[in-house]
């Protein structure tokens, strides 16, 4: 395919306009000629559809019982039909509000979703996913603080804690085991990696005796249209990933990592922030604001580096929770909820041993009778993913409201046999 | 009439709260479980056709590369072909999950693999991560794995060589790797001064980043002295790519001198911008820092499957996304490249073609900075018009029907204009955007007042910025908080 | 007794003595390059910005104002200014000590732009060495330097 539109006689036409003979010659001398790419034939639009196609054909797609940060929920259809839209798909970041109050608005829409969820009170307008918002968070508290450590509490999605060591090592902080005066911030993950719904309350009034902030991390924040909001629990942070949130899980991005803060950390959040201001004749409209915390102003000085962030998953995200609404949300949360309690006691009564402690969300760690691949093995051949394979003995088991009562039956059955 | 809008215009989603939305209802109390609950959920239950509406009339108050021409410097924004998207939304890559057995992913790590393989020859770089999940990202892992590389080398470096007319985010992410940055300024022909240069280089710089073509619009000259004094001091070379749309095909990075580079897929690979991302930041480096790159690896393996990720790199810098990067924006950049094969060259050239030729078309109207070709993007100056000129031309344009440029970017041009056409736009578009500058200007040497307060025609008048900083409404709150 | 440590602090301060050590008058404002000036009180000095340099930023949006009581060096940045297009720093004139800031910045930043000398200060500080008043800009001095950033 070839998506430019010059013939050869406009080629012709502006080379003459700019007194050139060939496009060669405004490449000045110095920069050294690549030989000819070997990048294959170019391909016509009905090819190189066939040919990608055959490449996901090579994928198998199977029902989902695995979560682990990704999260298999219902993606209602409007939300495509809005986010397809050129205005929104091939518009960049708004830097002219003006020609841009459509995605400013939806924007401004997510910021209040977000906030309205986890009980906080501003939320920046996206960032990459949930390892790094919670990577971004760190970096936030040891500017706020000025403490280099970082105390992460039992619990923390595996992945996340890696994400968290590179990023500590570039920017000269540490894990620390112990609660100490130069810990910045705490972290604690609800729902915890194995599933577990924690009480913030206890780790936040510890961080705050110690002068530290606390960061409550998110992992299926469908969950907080039953749990209590981690702003109403004193959390100073809190961040998660919105890839629940009407995001497909496409081998894992692109996602959507929030992040919102209580506002005394306004002016320290990264990332955009749209605000609500007016134009000459009074009407409201919609900016990029506060932008003088960001790279492209405060350059070195700036409270992060990110520039590009996630929006068009925001849009999603908005238009998911707009299309679900309290009523709709609840009930996600309520199904999934009861599916991944009916799957665990069958699985229980069959001998697997339950490894979450206490109260639970849509995921637990199961302790498996045999090991873990023969079981996700069986399960494949009833056209199941099992869970995520923790270690040759745990397998973490994630429900949502997609997981039909006769699939969390099979999926009992077909993990309990021989 | 088409554009009549049924809705009170200034509505928000919270707005439009309706007791009946068609819903289905659950048992509200059925949980049992003690742990710490909700008492209420303050999101609005809105009808599905309310959402729409109200989502298609925001969409009509924003502009994209479907509505015009959206010339913005820096960001690359040619069209984005829709074969991309419905090949990101087939069911085969949408809906696998990131912890689906790797024989069930094998498509999915051969697009990552055919990918890097495209990368790498594209660069002349050995090796890619697509982890980034853009280009600040991107960017941060290139400095992350020159901190590493020079710990293990038992070196204590502390600074890092800029350009004055580098993106923000270079100081930015030197400065989150705790690095002292140092600016080197532009000399008369938009280089990067070699004398300031060889000032700055010494052995505790760990790393140069350096823009290519840099952010006026030109190819730097001096890179093979750069490259050449660099290496004598064992600095490391990085390239922001985010301007490779002016190189494809033309020359490659490492041939060039450097080490490591990152790309923006988004950009150069026509993935949609989506109001601000998704993007990708695949990040190349040389052999000699491959061993650095974070795990997972997609690796091609002779028995077994033939994809594989490898996560057993003892001196990796570990991971800095979720899973495996922004796999939908890898996939969409994916067809792109097969779309065009080797002839990936035409792009390139025709953005360099695209820029010279409306610069040519306009450099009468403006200031030009610096006398000579650009590459796919330029800067003029609208200092002739006075103070703010560049903002109030940038907002008259809007009222013609054209996305503004970059303004007021690089900080080093008084009241730049930064414009990038890309390949992609048509003579007839290009002579019609020349056009409209050339109105402005008159406009504006008529009488500059005529263009305050513009645009005139967009969904608002001027908005006050001042206003939303200084008095934060951030975020819808229910009425009875 | 805090009477008498603030004279003690305060003593060589004394515009008097200051006068008699240098041939000039300190309570005469002086200025950095960096566009900073500075009072000299009997109680330490006082630092804000200029008229031209409040003009230059435009509407000033928020201010990042330092701890009372940290001491900086010379040119070290001591608080910033945000407007909506930029940020800029501002530098401490001296090696000294933050006594005082103007905490109605917090919520009314539009002073700077308003009143650049007098509701709009930033800073009080104890500088360490008189020695350093003697260096910075007269009004001629900074005038002129304005001059040449602005050919």
């Amino acid at each position: 395919m070839n998506y430019i539109p010059h013939t050869d006689a406009h080629i012709s036409k502006m080379l003459t306009t700019i007194d050139c003979r060939t496009v060669d010659d405004l490449v000045p001398e110095q920069v050294p000629r690549a030989a000819r790419l070997n990048l294959g034939e170019p391909m016509s639009e009905m090819d190189v559809a066939s040919y990608i196609e055959s490449l996901a054909a090579k994928n198998i797609q199977t029902k989902c019982f695995a979560g682990g940060g990704s999260y298999d929920h219902y993606i209602p259809s409007a939300i495509s039909h809005i986010v397809l839209r050129g205005e929104f798909l091939t518009a960049y970041t708004p830097y002219q509000a003006e020609a841009s109050q459509g995605m400013l608005q939806a924007l401004y829409e997510y910021q209040s979703y977000i906030c309205l969820l986890t009980g906080m009170d501003v939320s920046n307008a996206s960032l990459y996913d949930g390892a790094s918002a919670l990577a971004e968070a760190v970096l936030l508290a040891h500017s706020h603080t000025k403490r280099r450590g970082v105390f992460v509490d039992v619990g923390l999605n595996p992945a996340y804690l890696q994400v968290l060591r590179t990023y500590c090592e570039g920017a000269d902080i540490f894990i620390s085991d112990t609660i100490n005066n130069d810990v910045a911030c705490i972290i604690q993950q609800t729902p915890a990696f194995d599933g577990s719904i924690r009480d913030p309350t206890h780790m936040a009034e510890k961080a705050h005796r110690n002068g530290s902030l606390f960061i409550s991390c998110i992992s299926d924040p469908t969950s907080l249209a039953i749990m209590r909001p981690p702003g109403e629990a004193g959390a100073d942070i809190v961040t998660g990933e919105g890839q629940s949130f009407g995001i497909p899980k496409s081998f894992g991005g692109p996602c959507l990592g929030f992040m919102a803060v209580k506002s005394t950390l306004t002016k320290k959040l990264p990332g955009r922030i749209v605000g609500a201001t007016q134009d000459e004749s009074g009407r409201r409209g919609f900016v990029l604001t506060l932008q003088a915390r960001e790279q492209f102003i405060r350059r070195e000085r700036a409270t992060s580096n990110i520039t590009t962030n996630q929006t068009l998953l925001a849009l999603s995200a908005t238009i998911y929770l707009a299309l679900l609404g309290r009523t709709g949300l609840r009930s996600v949360a309520h199904t999934s909820y009861r599916r991944a309690h009916r799957l665990q006691q069958m699985l229980h009564t069959r001998g697997f041993r339950i490894m979450t402690p206490g109260p639970f969300y849509n995921e637990f760690l199961v302790e498996t009778p045999r090991p873990v691949t023969d079981i996700l093995e069986h399960l494949r051949q009833w056209d199941i993913l099992g869970g995520v394979a923790v270690d040759d003995h745990r397998l973490l088991v994630c429900c949502t409201e997609k997981n039909t009562i006769p699939d969390v039956e099979t999926y009992a059955r077909g993990a309990s046999m021989q | 009439m088409i554009a009549q809008d049924h809705d009170t215009p200034g509505n928000l989603i919270f707005d439009y709260d309706q007791a009946n939305t068609g819903h289905i209802q659950t048992d509200e109390d059925d949980i049992k479980d003690q742990f710490p609950k909700r008492d209420y959920l303050p999101l609005p239950d809105v009808s599905e056709m309310q959402v729409i509406r109200h989502y298609t009339r925001l969409s009509r108050k924003n502009y994209g590369i479907d509505t015009g021409i959206y010339p913005l410097g820096s960001c690359t924004m040619k069209y984005n072909p829709r074969v991309n998207e419905d090949m990101a939304r087939l069911p085969g890559f949408a809906g696998i999950h990131p912890h689906a057995p790797l024989s069930h992913a094998q498509g999915a790590l051969e697009v990552m693999w055919d990918l890097q393989e495209a990368l790498k020859e594209i660069t002349g770089m050995d090796a890619f991560s697509l982890q980034p999940a853009a280009g600040s990202q991107g960017e941060l892992l290139g400095v992350m794995i020159a901190k590493r590389y020079f710990a293990d080398m038992g070196e204590r470096r502390t600074r890092i060589i800029i350009p004055d007319s580098a993106h923000g985010t270079n100081p930015a992410t030197a400065a989150t790797c705790r690095f002292q940055t140092v600016t080197v300024h532009s000399d008369e022909r938009g280089n990067m001064d070699l004398d300031g240069f060889r000032n700055a280089i010494g052995d505790d710089v760990a790393v140069v980043m350096i823009t290519n073509p840099n952010t006026l619009g030109f190819y730097e000259e001096h890179l093979q002295e750069i490259t050449e004094l660099s290496r004598k001091h064992g600095t490391l070379l990085y390239c922001d790519g985010a301007n490779m749309n002016a190189m494809l095909g033309i020359s490659k990075p490492a041939e060039q001198g450097f080490d490591m580079m990152h790309l923006n897929l988004h950009k150069t690979f026509s993935t949609p911008h989506g109001g601000g991302g998704p993007g990708g930041g695949a990040l190349g480096v040389r052999s000699f820092l491959e061993e650095y790159l974070p795990v997972p690896r997609v690796v091609k393996r002779d028995s077994g499957p033939t994809f594989d990720l490898d996560y057993d790199y003892d001196k990796s810098i570990g991971r800095i996304h979720s899973f495996y990067g922004n796999f939908g924006i890898m996939l969409r950049a994916l067809t792109y490249i097969k779309s065009w094969g080797s002839d990936i060259v035409n792009v390139s050239e025709a953005a360099l073609l695209n820029a010279n030729y409306l610069l040519g078309l306009i450099r009468d109207i403006f200031d030009v900075p610096y006398d000579r070709p650009c590459a796919h993007e330029f800067v003029v100056s609208t200092r002739r018009f006075g103070e703010k000129s560049a903002l109030n031309m940038a907002k008259r344009m809007i009222d013609y029907g054209f996305h503004p440029p970059t303004i007021y970017f690089p900080l080093i041009v008084k009241e730049a204009l930064m414009i990038e056409p890309t390949e992609t736009e048509s003579k007839e578009t290009l002579d019609r955007l020349a056009g409209v500058l050339a109105a402005i200007a008159r406009e504006a040497e008529r009488d500059p007042s005529m263009l305050d307060g513009t645009p005139h025609t967009a969904a608002t008048g001027r908005l006050d910025e001042v206003m939303a900083a200084r008095h934060l409404d951030l975020r819808w709150r229910p009425p009875k908080e | 007794m805090h009477a008498a440590i603030y004279y003690l602090d305060t003593a060589p301060w004394s515009n008097s003595f200051l006068k008699k050590i240098f041939k000039f008058d300190l309570l005469v404002r002086r200025y950095t390059k960096d566009h900073e000036w500075v009072d000299t009180t009997d109680d330490g000095i006082i630092v804000g910005i200029t008229e031209f340099a409040q003009d230059q930023l435009g509407d000033v949006v928020s201010v990042e104002l330092p701890e009372v009581g940290i001491s900086y060096r010379h040119n070290d940045a001591i608080a910033i200014i945000d407007s909506v297009k930029t940020s800029t720093d501002v530098y401490s004139p001296v090696d000294g000590r933050v006594t005082h800031v103007n905490e109605s910045l917090l919520s009314q930043p539009e002073l700077i732009n308003k009143s650049p000398y007098q509701d709009g200060w930033i800073v009080k500080m104890m500088p360490e060495s008189p020695a350093q008043l003697e260096s910075l800009l007269t009004k001629d001095q900074y005038d002129e330097s304005v001059g040449n950033t602005e050919k």
